[in-house]
Order: C-alpha cells, then structure tokens, then sequence
C-alpha cells in the first residue's frame, strides 16, 4: 500500500473506532453498519467527496453514525458532538433526521436517496454546476425498494454523470441475510442494465475501491460502485454470529473491541 | 358571483405558472406522464430545458422535486390527483413534508369528476394531505381563482397540495374576486342556515342557496378553498345563531373539508347542527360520466338542498333543484 492508501486504511479504522464509542454507550446499535462501511466512506470522504462544491447523500438514515464519524475526521463536524449521538436531545439521532448534521441528506425510510441525488445532479445541471459530483450511498437491502430503480432509470435517462452512487453490499437486513430474503444479484448486472457504470469491487480493499471510484468519477454516465462487505470486518473481537443490522456491545465487548482498533492505529 | 351555465375556459393554470415561470427562473416543472392533462404542455413547449417529464414514476417524482426545492428550486409536480397522494404519500411525508419544502404538488381530476373508476378517483386526498404537518391544502373553484392560487402559492415558505379540476374549467366569479391563503369567502350570510363548500361543489352550493333562500330560508354561504389551515374564524363566525351548517365538498366526508369544518365548530362550542354531503365513507363505481356519478353518490345540487331542509324542517317537501342544461363549452352543476 502507498502512503495515501495506508492513511485511508487507518481512516477507516478511526470511523470504526468512533463508531464503536458511539454505540457503546447504549450497549447496542447500528455498528454493523459503521463496519461494513468503513472503508468506502474512508475513501470517499479522503478521496472523492469535496464539501464546498459536492454533495453526499447516506440513503439508509442507519448509516448516519459511520458519516458522522467521517465527517468528524475531516473537519466537518465537531468529534465532541459524536458523543451525544443516539442521546436525548441530541442532533445526532441514530437513525438521520432533518437536523442531521454534516450530510446533505439521509432517509430513515428506506429506498428514497437516489431520487434525493437525482434531485441534486439535476439541479447542478440547471445551474451550469458542470464540475459538481453527487456522492450517494445506497445499502442493498434497500435494492428490495421499487423507488431505487425508478430512480435508477431517470438517472440514465438523462445521463446525470454527476452521481456517484456506492452500494455497500454486506448482504445483512433486519430478518437476516439479502439473498435469503430476496434474490438481487446480479447487482451490478442490473445498474449496467439500467445504463449505469456499474463495477463490483471488495469494498473493504482500500485499492479497489479508489481505483473504481476514481473510474466512477470519470464516466459521463451515473456510476455505481458495489462495495461487497460484511458487518463484522475490522473486529476480530465479535462473535461472528451477531445480528449485523443492530449489534449488541455489552461493556467488555466494547473495551475489547477498543483496544483492538487503538492497537492496529497505534 | 355568476351564476350558471358558467363561460368556461381552457387551461387557466397552464397558463399562470407558464407566466410565472417566464419571469422567474427558480420555477422548474415536472410531469408524471400526464403533461397535456394537467395543462403544462404550455411550459413543455415554451420552457423545455425547466420542463422534466420523470415518466410513471410518482415515487421518485417526490423525491426529486423534495431535493430541488433544497437546490433552491420551487419545483411544481402535476399529475393526478389519486397518483399525486395515494402512490407517494411515504415519499411526500420524508421527501417535502417533514424538511417543509416549498414543493407545490398539484393534483388534477380531484374526487369522482374522473369516470375512470376508483382507481383514478382522489377521493381522499385531502384527508391524506390535510393531516400531514406543514402541508397547505387548497382545493380551488374557477378560473379566476386558479390566476391568483398559483402567484400566491409560489413563495409560500412550505409545501402545498393544490387540487384542481381537469379540463374545462367554470368562471364563477367576477374581476374584484380576491383568493386569500388565510381568509375564507363570506359570499352571502345567511340567519337560518350556512352552506360552506369549496372546489367544484361551489357551484351546487351557490344553486342551491339561492333555491333555499327562494323558499324563505335565510341561508348564508362559505367558499373555503384553503381547507388547510382552515380559517376556523369565519366558519364558527358565519355558524353563529345558525340552526344548520352543511359542508359540500368532492371527496369522501372523512377528514376532508366536512371534518376540519366540524372540528372547527365542536372546538367553538358552536350549537348547530352539522351535515356533510360528499362521498359517504364509499368508492365510486359505474360510469361513463361524472354527472352519473355526482347523481349516483349524492353530491348534486338536490342533496346540499335536501340536506339544510333536512336539519330545518321548515315544513313540506324540499324544494327541487332545476337542471341547468349546459351547452358545450359551459359549465353546471349537478
């Protein structure tokens, strides 16, 4: 790995880190979420997304807590506020809200984004923002809602080569695996299908994932990278039977899972 | 006011958002399909690159109009009213209503003017819309209404429901008429009984009032197009002393303008007696024509007449409303 890539690497980790703190304080939540996401909001956040001219939507609003995370890494939103996430009165709600901070925006109803980011690309190509990206991220469980592919053929249509869209592939929904519940594959088979740029890479390889997003960012039409992932990754700590969507952490689960993150970033 | 056969007139909204849109380049225009329909066939032709026909698609319709109105934009989507509410209501509740977008999402052919049979019916949208936070719901009567609905929606700070009837549209009033967001039209009073109707029921009601008032009742008429925010004001002010308030309206009587006009008098303490005509609690089948079906399901003339006899019983029988034959080009009640 190359310098850029090994601090991707320990980007990713420090969102896992934070997101371990995060859900640690109520013992359980979405970190399942936070693991299988880890790298490719790394890459995103240090390799695509520029905040001042682009926008990044996080679809499933359970996937607010890895984005807050990166967004306190870089700058964007202050580390201190992480630890009132999931609490009472905070802005930082577990699943995203209108008060979210950090993101352009979230859905805690699942499936809706895309058209949110199809909104978007449209919008800058209304007012001439040629040069404007809009980053979106897409679970695939919530390929399961009619709306995404709606969406997916307007995009097409009308050749927003602006989206950038991630689909993070760690095959875990509230009743359990994707392809137990729903046959979706061939995922990228179908985007191609739609008229996208479609690639299917290993989204916890930092290398994969730039040198698609990298080719995402060049096509002239939408382009969705489908990260393959899983809700465990970079905690050798958990069981691997925990229920990825909603992950329980008793106390010395979280001190273990702690230590071994402070460990692989010292 | 006119009374009927009403002049009617072609795509009078077509033609103010088109104004509208001239002149200010945040307006962009989306269409579900239903361009010619919902009368934006005028913006298409004349503003092509703000024009965005999403296709069947009422889902991502919402959410793309949600984000353009974050964008900046004051998107105004059209296509059905039964497909503007119904298909979407999740998207429109997370995508407008939630973020109070000022998203204008107009819905064409409201309650059973459509002869398309249930599925194509709106026959409770407005219950839809009206209990969603931040929404605006405005079910407008004519011509002249619709030229001053539209400027005055357009920088309302939230989202609103417009629902509008399809094709030949009726001039009820007169120049001088002035739409309120926040006022309702005290079009007549009335001692004996209040009629408070809106959308296209205006005109039965406005027959019928003059019917009853040509037997000796004294009976006062409403006109509320902005169902919500209701202006409860008026309402409980022109109930006052009256012995029967009748809500006309083309929608089902559950939690459309019947049901905000009795929250508004059970919440004044008013003492008069409530009668809702429109859509009881049914679907609406078997027509080729909407006059059958306004004859079939009781929203006629004769049942906003029936109805205030009902509660007075003034003696004898109700009086009958008269036909009022309509030539092409104009418009009568049923």
């Amino acid at each position: 790995m190359d310098q850029k890539t090994e601090s991707l690497a320990a980007l990713a980790d420090r969102i896992r880190l934070h997101a371990v703190r995060m859900v640690a304080t109520h013992g359980l939540g979405y970190l399942g979420q936070a693991l299988s996401s880890a790298e490719i909001l790394a890459t995103v956040y240090g390799r695509v997304y520029r905040p001042e001219v682009d926008r990044i939507v996080i679809s499933p609003g359970h996937y607010v807590i890895g984005a807050f995370a990166a967004a306190a890494e870089c700058g964007l939103l202050d580390p201190a506020a992480l630890a009132t996430y999931g609490h009472d009165g905070s802005r930082l709600e577990a699943i995203g809200t209108e008060r979210s901070p950090s993101i352009d925006l979230t859905c805690g109803s699942l499936g809706q984004g895309l058209s949110a980011a199809v909104g978007f690309a449209l919008s800058d190509r209304l007012l001439g923002r040629t040069d404007a990206r809009t980053v979106v991220l897409v679970s695939d469980g919530e390929l399961e809602e009619g709306q995404v592919w709606e969406a997916a053929m307007f995009a097409a249509h009308h050749g927003l080569g602006g989206i950038i869209a991630l689909v993070d592939a760690n095959n875990s929904q509230v009743d359990g695996p994707v392809a137990e519940i729903t046959t979706i594959e061939p995922v990228a088979d179908k985007w191609r299908a739609f008229g996208w740029h479609a690639q299917d890479v290993d989204g916890h390889d930092i290398q994969a994932l730039e040198s698609a997003l990298d080719k995402a960012v060049r096509s002239d039409r939408p382009a969705v990278v489908t990260a393959r992932t899983a809700t465990t990754t970079g905690l050798d700590c958990l069981p691997s039977t925990i229920d990825g969507h909603f992950v329980k952490l008793p106390p010395k689960l979280a001190e273990q899972a702690v230590a071994e993150l402070e460990a692989r970033l010292a | 006011m006119r009374r009927p056969p009403y002049p009617t007139v072609l795509k009078p909204y077509g033609r103010t958002l088109l104004d509208l849109a001239r002149v200010d380049e945040r307006i962009v225009c989306l269409s579900g399909d239903l361009t010619r329909q919902c009368e934006i066939d005028l913006f298409r032709d004349e503003l092509p690159e703000r024009f965005v026909n999403v296709g069947m698609a009422e889902a991502n319709m919402i959410g793309i109009a949600g984000a353009l109105a974050r964008a900046g934009h004051v998107p105004f989507v059209h296509t059905f009213g039964v497909f503007a509410t119904r298909r979407p209501f999740d998207q429109i509740v997370n995508a407008v209503a939630y973020p109070n977008l000022p998203v204008r999402i107009v819905g064409f052919m409201p309650g059973i003017s459509s002869p398309g049979g249930p599925s194509h019916q709106a026959i409770e949208d407005v219950a839809l819309m009206r209990a969603l936070p931040n929404l605006t719901v405005i079910d407008a009567a004519d011509a002249t209404e619709i030229q001053q609905v539209v400027p005055a929606i357009l920088d309302h700070p939230g989202p609103v429901y417009l629902r509008l009837k399809r094709g030949e549209i009726p001039v009820i009033f007169e120049e001088g008429y002035e739409f309120s967001m926040h006022r309702a039209q005290r079009l007549r009073t009335g001692g004996d009984a209040v009629i408070v109707a809106n959308g296209m029921m205006l005109p039965s009601a406005i027959v019928a009032t003059d019917i009853l008032a040509a037997t000796g009742i004294d009976c006062g008429l409403v006109h509320a197009p902005v169902v919500k925010p209701l202006d409860a004001a008026t309402v409980v002010d022109a109930a006052a002393g009256v012995r029967a308030v009748v809500t006309a309206e083309n929608h089902t009587i559950v939690g459309g303008l019947g049901s905000a006009v009795a929250e508004a008098l059970a919440e004044a303490g008013s003492g008069a007696r409530l009668r809702r005509v429109g859509l009881r609690d049914t679907f609406a089948e078997g027509a080729l024509t909407a006059h059958h079906l306004f004859q079939t399901y009781d929203l006629t003339t004769q049942s906003i007449v029936d109805a205030v006899w009902g509660v007075l019983k003034p003696g004898g029988p109700a009086p009958v409303a008269p036909t009022s034959p309509a030539a092409v080009g104009e418009y009568s009640p049923v």
